[in-house]
């Protein structure tokens, strides 16, 4: 017998077969009652279920078989299109904002069978006509529309057709999980969407109109009239709604170049008539207004590129010109210290390329010219003191700038450093005018200051010794420069004094201070020195004191010791002190430094006034002859003392001709010491002080020869150290050639001095003279190291 | 102590020598009249043809005793010290000379200036004219005037303007009192590659419109266009071209 399984399909008739929720189109609640109704929408494929019982008669008869429900339906010719008119009417309703009358769950299913009896194709096509022909209408509305309500009409009807949209893509939702995937169509969302650009956006009435309107708009917002924002932000929103492409190419793209040429007509226009720093500002107005512009009503992606925009026409164009502009550029900011003006400008530049380097470049070579100016102008170059100061006073103004205006740009900070390195070196007595500015402030300078603020000023000249090419000179000045404050006990602060030193080591190692610090250990074992020697001879307590510096040959700056008769009591005392010191030192040589000297003799005037002078041991030899005779001719002194004829006129004058200090008077009155001249003690003498200081006609700067003097000195320490940089390298690579070798030496010596090529070449020659090297057989650029 | 070892060496091939010529009487015949001819010049007690001598064989000879054949000579005999010819330094010339007599000695000179002027042997000659010069022991310079005299000897024919102007330079400048070896030799290198300039003043253009030298050739450089100075040329040199330039500028 043979069983047949039949299964009805229960969807076959085109009557509900089940109640539904009727539902009244309204969008907020669409979305979830649509849900409820799709999870009653019955399985629309039917299938075949096997039951256990006919698994059971299977087991029974062999020959089973199933055969599907031959079920003819019928379907009525009419049927599509009957449905079709349905939907469409349908449609129109929703358009005309009439849809409330209909029924989702009917129009649901009618098109939801629609595309089960295959007519998905004509439901499709059916779709796009009657939109297609609605959106024809509706432009043809748009464009009607007079004037400012323009933008308004086709920003209303643009809702609507969104709306619409989304109402109609929810009865066509099945069509549109089913017949378009299969179909590879476009969804019937993006399918509006796309009917909007081409029969709405892109209909040549519109077209134009539409982009002339916004772009006229924002122009009128540039120049200061307010418009409607929220209605420019719906119309953009839409172009971005339609999608990237067609927000770029009928919106952006006209955008972009209708401001290219704006600001390139304003910016023109700003130039001619503005200085650099209005200019500026209105730039960055700008700047911030299209920054604005894109933050309220485009596309967030639109900023870069309308900002590039402004950048380019704005700033990159006119860089040069803004940067030289006469009276108010760069140059002029700086002179001026306009740090909002250069903040401004920094923060403008940054944006475009090469504007920083335009800025910088600018900046270096202004750096560079004020500079030179400051340190070849024989002016500002005679007073030491000033000079630097000038110098630190540049170096932190620009330090400033570059702080608050700069961003504490790194690569500024470099030109600032590389300028100044160029300039400071211009003036070789940089050297000597920066110890010397050291040595103003450690002898007087840092009275009443704080220890951290002499911290601050140290770390400040130390700055400027950094830029130093010529370390080597600078060491060779302070050491002459610390040997007169320490011997004249005229140093204010010892800890001022260590603390350079410990900066000096810390920056150039333990050889460049080792010196240095010898003189500092000479100076306290001194001190114990003449505790020892009062201790041994206490019968000294009556009579003159002597204090005595026993210096370290070669840790001090080397003085020809000049010789010259101490007065009796001196040097009994300067014989017992010999014999003291060398008999506690075996194997040492003492050589008296008179030169260096000072004394304090305590004098009576005619009418009994007392006063004590400080005065150099030169002075005391000549005031103590006095002691014995009241009238000495210069000739006479000079026999007696025998101090070096340029010295002892030096102090003559200084003790007979500085007016309110001449405690000895001369005859014939002049100026200028005469070898036949005679002297004798000013008995008129006074002073409102008790204590005079006679100090000697010294010419705190350097002469001229001085000046060559220490410059050869320097030379020739210079010389071994070259000799020894080039033995080092030859010893380690054998064989190198020549250009490598002078750049070798230069390096290694950098931090000492800067090597003179021509110097090192010298000294090459020399060592080969003196077979250390040789040149190689062949290659002539070639040297050898001969062990 | 490199001269006391070279005197070592050059003794041992006088042996050789000396045995040698025995084999054939005709050398040992030649080596008599060479042996002759030295008497002839030298002085008896120190067997050494001494400054005296040499005066004499040079007006024997038909040239002066500034003459750069005579220091070719020296050269071809390796003489050590300057002023003075030993019997072996002599035997040596002579030989190699192929001259026994005076008069062949004299017609021998051109082939000896011929073979000198050989560039591979004319660097030797010029470094050997410069230790000649060295009288004192461990002397290693040479006062400038001396250097003048002697580059105008060794070098005065063929580079003619170089020596002008670098005997001018040497006498104006106050930097060297003496030259070394290194900067001899690079004098050399100097003339030998560097196209010379002329700017030449009237005497000098005179001068050099007369002789036939190969530097005419190089009248139309502009200037020491290929002059490197990175070529590490010996101090003295640079500061002559920078003194040229100068002068032209």
């Amino acid at each position: 017998m043979e069983q047949k399984i039949l299964v009805r399909d229960q969807e076959s008739s085109s009557s509900p077969s089940s109640s539904f929720f009727f539902f009244y189109l309204c969008s907020s609640t669409f979305k979830n009652l649509f849900t409820e109704a799709k999870n009653t929408i019955p399985n629309p494929n039917p299938i075949i279920p096997l039951s256990p019982v006919s698994k059971m008669s299977n087991q029974k008869k062999r020959n089973f078989q199933i055969e599907a429900f031959k079920h003819r339906v019928v379907v009525d010719p009419k049927y599509a299109d009957k449905t079709w008119q349905i939907l469409e009417r349908a449609i129109h309703q929703i358009y005309n904002q009439d849809a409330s009358g209909l029924s989702f769950e009917e129009l649901y299913r009618n098109a939801y069978n629609m595309v089960l009896h295959k007519f998905g194709e004509k439901l499709y096509s059916g779709f796009i006509a009657t939109m297609t022909a609605h959106l024809k209408e509706k432009s043809k509305l748009i464009e009607a529309a007079q004037g400012g309500s323009f933008l308004e009409e086709l920003n209303k009807k643009w809702n609507e057709h969104n709306k619409a949209l989304e109402m109609i893509r929810d009865i066509l939702m099945y069509m549109d999980r089913t017949y378009i995937e299969s179909t590879k169509k476009t969804h019937v969302h993006p399918m509006g969407l796309n009917l909007w650009r081409d029969n709405v956006v892109h209909f040549p009435k519109i077209h134009t109109r539409l982009l002339n309107t916004l772009l006229d708009l924002v122009q009128k917002e540039r120049t200061g009239e307010v418009i409607d924002r929220g209605l420019m932000r719906n119309v953009i929103k839409m172009f971005m709604d339609l999608g990237e492409s067609v927000y770029q190419e009928d919106f952006e793209k006209p955008f972009l170049e209708a401001s290219s040429e704006f600001y390139k007509v304003e910016s023109q226009e700003f130039i001619e008539s503005c200085d650099c720093g209005d200019y500026l500002k209105k730039a960055e107005k700008r700047l911030t207004e299209e920054i604005d512009r894109v933050a309220h009503y485009l596309d967030p992606k639109s900023e870069e590129k309308i900002t590039s925009v402004v950048e380019k026409e704005m700033i990159a164009n006119h860089m040069q010109r803004l940067v030289h502009m006469e009276n108010s550029g760069l140059v002029n900011m700086l002179l001026n210290d306009k740090y909002e003006d250069l903040g401004r400008m920094y923060n403008l530049f940054r944006r475009v390329t090469n504007g920083l380097l335009t800025v910088r470049d600018v900046m270096t070579s202004h750096l560079r010219e004020m500079g030179k100016q400051l340190v070849t102008d024989p002016e500002k170059s005679k007073d030491p003191v000033e000079y630097v100061q000038r110098l630190l006073d540049e170096r932190d103004k620009y330090d400033k700038v570059i702080n608050t205006a700069f961003g504490n740009d790194k690569t500024f900070q470099n030109a600032l450093n590389s300028s100044f390195e160029y300039f400071i070196n211009l003036n070789a007595r940089s050297p000597e005018f920066i110890s010397l500015f050291v040595d103003d402030k450690l002898r007087k300078g840092l009275k009443g200051i704080t220890d951290v603020d002499v911290e601050v000023i140290l770390d400040k000249v130390m700055m400027l010794f950094r830029y130093l090419q010529e370390k080597d000179v600078f060491e060779k000045y302070y050491k002459q420069h610390l040997a007169k404050r320490l011997l004249s006990g005229k140093t204010v602060s010892d800890d001022a004094e260590r603390s350079l030193i410990v900066k000096l080591k810390t920056e150039c190692g333990y050889q460049f201070t080792s010196k240095l610090e010898g003189m500092f250990t000479d100076m306290k074992t001194s001190e114990d020195t003449m505790r020892g020697f009062y201790g041994s001879h206490p019968e000294l307590s009556e009579g003159p004191t002597l204090i005595v510096q026993v210096l370290t040959t070669g840790s001090w700056p080397t003085q020809p010791a000049v010789p010259c008769n101490l007065p009796a009591e001196v040097s009994v005392l300067c014989e017992k002190f010999r014999s003291y010191y060398l008999g506690t030192h075996t194997g040492r040589r003492l050589s008296w430094q008179t030169n260096m000297g000072t004394a304090d003799i305590k004098a009576v005037f005619g009418k009994g006034q007392k006063h004590e002078l400080n005065v150099s041991t030169f002075q005391m030899c000549v005031l103590m002859l006095f002691n014995n005779s009241d009238r000495l001719s210069y000739k006479e002194i000079e026999q007696a003392t025998e101090i070096p004829a340029p010295d002892l006129k030096r102090c003559l004058q200084s003790l007979a001709c500085v007016k309110g200090k001449n405690v000895i008077k001369k005859e014939p009155m002049s100026k200028d010491i005469g070898e036949e001249d005679s002297f004798f003690v000013n008995d008129k003498f006074t002073s409102k002080f008790y204590k005079v200081k006679i100090g000697t006609v010294v010419a705190q700067k350097e002469t001229e020869p001085e000046k060559q003097e220490t410059r050869q000195r320097v030379e020739e320490d210079r010389k071994p150290q070259i000799e020894a940089a080039i033995v080092r390298i030859m010893k380690s690579r054998k064989i190198l050639d020549h250009n490598n070798i002078i750049a070798e030496v230069t390096k290694q010596l950098q931090p000492r001095f800067l090597a003179n090529p021509t110097e090192i070449k010298k000294r090459i020659e020399s060592l080969i003279e003196r077979d250390f090297l040789e040149r190689d057989s062949t290659d002539r650029k070639l040297y050898r190291y001969l062990a | 102590m490199r001269r006391s070892s070279s005197k070592k060496k050059s003794a041992e091939s006088v042996t050789t020598d000396l045995f040698r010529s025995a084999s054939s009487k005709a050398s040992t015949k030649e080596m008599d009249r060479i042996d002759h001819l030295f008497n002839q010049y030298a002085n008896r007690s120190s067997n050494l043809i001494d400054p005296e001598g040499i005066e004499e064989l040079c007006s024997n000879l038909e040239v002066s005793h500034t003459d750069i054949r005579i220091l070719m000579l020296a050269w071809k005999m390796k003489a050590e010290k300057q002023g003075y010819f030993t019997h072996e330094e002599w035997r040596r010339g002579l030989k190699a000379l192929r001259a026994d007599t005076i008069n062949k000695l004299k017609k021998a000179l051109p082939e000896l200036e011929k073979e000198v002027r050989r560039p591979s042997n004319f660097a030797d000659f010029y470094a050997y004219a410069f230790r000649y010069c060295l009288t004192e022991e461990k002397q290693k310079s040479i006062d400038i005037e001396t250097i003048c005299q002697l580059l105008e000897i060794v070098m005065g024919s063929t580079f003619r303007a170089q020596v002008d102007y670098f005997v001018e330079y040497l006498k104006i400048q106050n930097d060297y009192k003496v030259i070394n070896m290194d900067q001899w030799m690079g004098l050399y290198r100097f003339c030998n590659e560097v196209c010379f300039p002329i700017l030449l003043s009237p005497d000098l253009a005179a001068s050099s419109a007369n002789s036939n030298c190969f530097y005419h050739v190089q009248i139309s450089f502009p200037d020491m266009g290929n002059y490197n100075p990175e070529l590490a040329w010996p101090l003295v040199l640079d500061n002559f071209v920078e003194w040229i330039l100068e002068k032209q500028a």
